[in-house]
């Protein structure tokens, strides 16, 4: 076997400016500047580190105490068939039925070999429809026993001796195939398929995202573990994406996979950047990407025999009074979460501000998420708004008063701070974009239903919450990303 | 709920579904959110969003208009009283000046809005604010002694056929506002061109500085002929000259690009192609001067920039941002043959002594051009990483 070495050495830096597209005259004398100033005012970073300019950090209070507090096991979980993209879950199970953690809630229509088990045990309280019968949720009452269905055991040295197929089987038999999703798309992969990679995606720049080196505080070898099985999926490489100041020993001395480290402002973290800059997708290429809390996931399913429906998550905003991370379980109720101190006017959002779910105060965790964002509700309309010198409004634009002062925390609520309007600046989305797009152009090409035109200006390298940024700064209020994305369901279903 | 919320959802039950007014919706939308912001929240992600939005940034350029109007009233009734040789009096002067320009943008804004709130009621949509900016363009580039009839049908033109028929705000190719001024240009070339057009006091005949070099005979001094006629470089720049209301003080745009360049309003690379442009095509012909050439030859490249409709239109026309090319190299190249080409008609063509506006509209036609090959170019790169992947 050829131990891949950890660095990531053949990265040539020069490779790592924003934007390799349109290098014009007075871009490429500014970039040319700036390079040479930063090179001698600031560190320069680690050999090797894919430095993304383009993006914004928005500042935003709410920050979690970097401490995991572990939660007891609340008296309700749910499980949602809306979280898995790309499967048509049919229920395996009925009201009232008692079931075990591990125990099968759903399978797919057309892959009944992929499943989606229980995180809990104890017994279906309720199965929650919507319009046409459509499934919404079962919720789970939890008997607090945790008692286990059990699956295959392998030690350590079983692990790198498995094949493919070996993992792929168990992977599916365990339930955790749906933490594999691939691009185009960004739906659960198809275990058929062979991918050319497998990402790891193990940073986060989302606003007040969950801190990997948190999570994986002392968990070198179970980590390890979990690469190891993944490597066993492709016969490409895995790439372990790391922020440049990643600090866990887990990310930082990982073996057998290319370890890539990206830094700048967000999207940086995105799995989209992590792909573009190490191995771009081209029409007919799979990857596969894993959020790094799945990895563990993984190797615990391994190594223990038991599905792992243990989740870390950060609980921040405002509007949340203790922030810290919680260690919960999949599908864990936010008011089990959450404390909001009796505050009314405050959405609950199960994921970031930028690409999460707005699933309210009875609502549940999603499937993929490591965070929880609790913000003030906006719609307070204000006089003469428009003509306000803004010293208190957060823009990125120029156009308030507070564009000028110092940088610093702000506190943003859901207020859309306009109507919907055409689209008149048209070359302010690009700052946002880190991927080599013409954001514009790709807008416009799905806006009028041009696929193929769609295609070649790179659609299929790209995801919804890469334009999450376009849409925050957008002054017409466009909603680029939902754009973007009937795009690529367009192009899914036709193609 | 505020008092004025209170009286504003009084009012807006009368356009509610099913109430009489009910199709003139559009128009208390409009008035409602300009007194009280919108009070939407985000239904999905992102949650969270800017502060801006186009009323913000259409106000913003209409505060950079500020100056360009207030000199435009100014030098208005400072030529009217220099006409009657009367004493300069700043008071006197605003006045006059008032007294013609006022209802030209007020006429501007009315017909031109009736036009908006037409096709966003049949079209039921918001009334988008774009309009401000358009109304007030288009009016300060008139002449101030325009008839106010013209002025309504010339904006009804740019407004509809520069507008409308493309699918409204955002889809337009040219800029409505110079549609409006095209369309008036060629209908009543008596009340837009001339040497009677430019100082509103009957029967007072007075060319402009572009009319005074076009008209310069061959072999004498361009310089000296606009020095003659009280064009020094120095009072075109400040303003006090006839012309368009707006668009005779270089000042006065300066201190609205300074405002549209801090707020990032404008792209500062179509001014700045704009300005190369027209200082390269100058150049070549200054560099070429002769007896035996015209005599606008010999004016020094600089004098253009101060000279005719060049840096309104530079500022707050070629920047348009709809009607311009949308990609940053494009905006470099649509700006430079803005410039190229308002150079060469101004000198090369004795049929119109003004240039800019012609240059901007032809530019906004090849700026969709201009963007294709630029988008071609990115495509083909990407296909080609595609070819040596493979490979």
């Amino acid at each position: 076997m050829i131990l891949a070495s950890s660095q990531s050495g053949q990265v040539n830096p020069d490779f790592s400016i924003g934007d390799g597209s349109s290098v014009t005259a007075d871009g490429l004398m500014s970039k040319m500047l700036l390079r040479t100033t930063a090179d001698i005012f600031f560190k320069r970073t680690p050999m090797g580190t894919f430095q993304i300019r383009k993006g914004l950090d928005i500042k935003l209070k709410g920050q979690a105490a970097k401490e995991i507090k572990t939660l007891p096991l609340s008296k309700t979980i749910a499980v949602a068939p809306c979280d898995y993209k790309g499967l048509k879950l049919r229920l395996s199970i009925k009201e009232g039925d008692a079931v075990k953690v591990g125990s099968q809630i759903f399978q797919d229509k057309f892959h009944p070999e992929i499943r989606i088990l229980s995180p809990v045990s104890g017994r279906v309280a309720m199965i929650i429809r919507g319009e046409k019968r459509a499934l919404l949720r079962v919720i789970i009452e939890t008997d607090g026993k945790q008692e286990q269905e059990s699956f295959k055991k392998f030690n350590e040295h079983e692990i790198l001796g498995l094949s493919q197929k070996d993992v792929t089987t168990y992977l599916l038999e365990g339930g955790l195939w749906p933490v594999i999703r691939q691009r185009p798309f960004s739906k659960i992969a198809n275990h058929r398929n062979h991918p050319k990679a497998v990402f790891i995606h193990a940073m986060n720049t989302e606003p007040l995202a969950l801190d990997v080196d948190v999570l994986l505080d002392k968990k070198e070898k179970e980590f390890q573990l979990g690469l190891d099985i993944l490597k066993h999926l492709t016969k490409g490489e895995v790439h372990l994406c790391i922020h440049a100041r990643a600090s866990a020993k887990a990310l930082t001395e990982a073996k057998r996979v290319q370890i890539q480290r990206f830094s700048g402002p967000h999207p940086a973290g995105n799995v989209s950047t992590h792909i573009q800059y190490v191995d771009p997708i081209n029409k007919g290429d799979v990857v596969w990407y894993v959020e790094a809390q799945d990895v563990l996931r993984v190797a615990s399913l391994f190594m223990n025999g038991a599905y792992a429906s243990e989740r870390v998550v950060a609980i921040t905003g405002e509007g949340a009074k203790n922030r810290y991370y919680a260690r919960t379980c999949l599908g864990a109720p936010l008011s089990a979460l959450v404390e909001d101190g009796g505050v009314n006017g405050l959405r609950y959002i199960s994921g970031s501000v930028l690409t999460g779910k707005d699933v309210g105060k009875e609502g549940f965790l999603g499937f993929y998420d490591s965070q929880v964002t609790v913000i003030p509700e906006g719609g307070k309309r204000e006089f003469l708004g428009w003509l306000s010198a803004g010293f208190n409004k957060f823009t990125v634009s120029k156009t308030f008063a507070s564009a000028f002062l110092p940088e610093r925390e702000v506190s943003l609520n859901t207020d859309k701070n306009g109507s919907d309007r055409a689209i008149v600046l048209n070359n302010i989305f690009d700052k946002y974009v880190a991927l080599d797009i013409m954001t514009f152009f790709l807008l416009r090409a799905v806006i009028s239903g041009d696929i193929e035109e769609a295609e070649k200006l790179g659609i299929l390298e790209c995801d919804e919450e890469d334009f999450a940024l376009c849409t925050f700064a957008c002054p017409s209020k466009t909603d680029v990303g939902e754009i973007m994305r009937s795009g690529l369901d367009l192009i899914e279903k036709e193609g | 709920m505020s008092f004025v919320e209170k009286i504003l959802k009084g009012i807006g039950s009368n356009f509610e579904k099913g109430k009489p007014l009910e199709k003139l919706y559009p128009l208390y939308e409009a008035l409602d959110t300009f007194i009280l912001t919108p009070g939407k929240t985000t239904p999905k992600a992102p949650y969270i969003r800017d502060a801006v939005d186009l009323k913000r940034i259409m106000i913003l350029v209409v505060l950079a208009l500020i100056p360009a109007t207030f000199m435009g009233i100014l030098n208005t009734g400072y030529q009217i009283l220099q006409a009657k040789d009367m004493a300069y009096d700043f008071g006197q002067a605003l006045a006059l000046g008032a007294s013609k320009v006022i209802p030209i943008i007020l006429v501007s804004y009315m017909a031109g809005g009736l036009w908006e709130v037409i096709f966003a009621v049949t079209r039921k949509h918001e009334i988008n604010e774009g309009f401000l900016v358009t109304g007030i363009l288009y009016a300060l580039t008139l002449p101030p002694t325009i008839p106010l009839w013209q002025v309504a049908v010339g904006i009804s033109f740019g407004v509809v056929f520069g507008k409308e028929i493309f699918g409204g705000t955002g889809m337009n190719v040219f800029n409505p506002a110079l549609v409006a001024r095209a369309f008036v240009f060629f209908a009543y070339p008596v009340s837009m061109s001339g040497s009677n057009a430019w100082v509103a006091v009957d029967g007072y005949t007075q060319a402009t500085p572009l009319a005074v070099a076009a008209g310069t005979a061959k072999g004498s001094s361009v310089v000296e002929a606009l020095n003659q006629a009280g064009f020094t470089l120095n009072n075109m720049f400040v303003g006090f000259i006839p012309g368009s209301i707006g668009e005779t003080s270089a000042l006065a745009c300066i201190i609205g690009l300074a405002f549209l360049l801090i707020t990032r309003v404008a792209s500062w690379r179509t001014i700045a192609g704009c300005v190369l442009g027209l200082l390269t095509i100058t150049s070549v012909f200054y560099l070429l001067r002769g007896p035996e050439k015209l005599a606008f030859f010999d004016l020094p490249p600089y004098w253009h920039l101060v000279m005719g409709g060049f840096a309104f239109g530079a500022v707050f026309m070629a920047t348009d941002p709809v009607s311009s090319a949308a990609t940053d190299t494009g905006r470099w190249i649509y700006g430079f043959f803005i410039g190229v080409l308002t150079g060469l008609i101004r000198v090369i063509n004795p049929a119109y002594p003004e240039g800019m506006m012609l240059a901007i509209l032809f530019m906004n036609a090849f700026a969709p051009l201009i963007d294709y090959f630029i988008v071609e170019n990115h495509i083909k790169k990407r296909l080609a990483r595609v070819t040596a992947r493979k490979s």
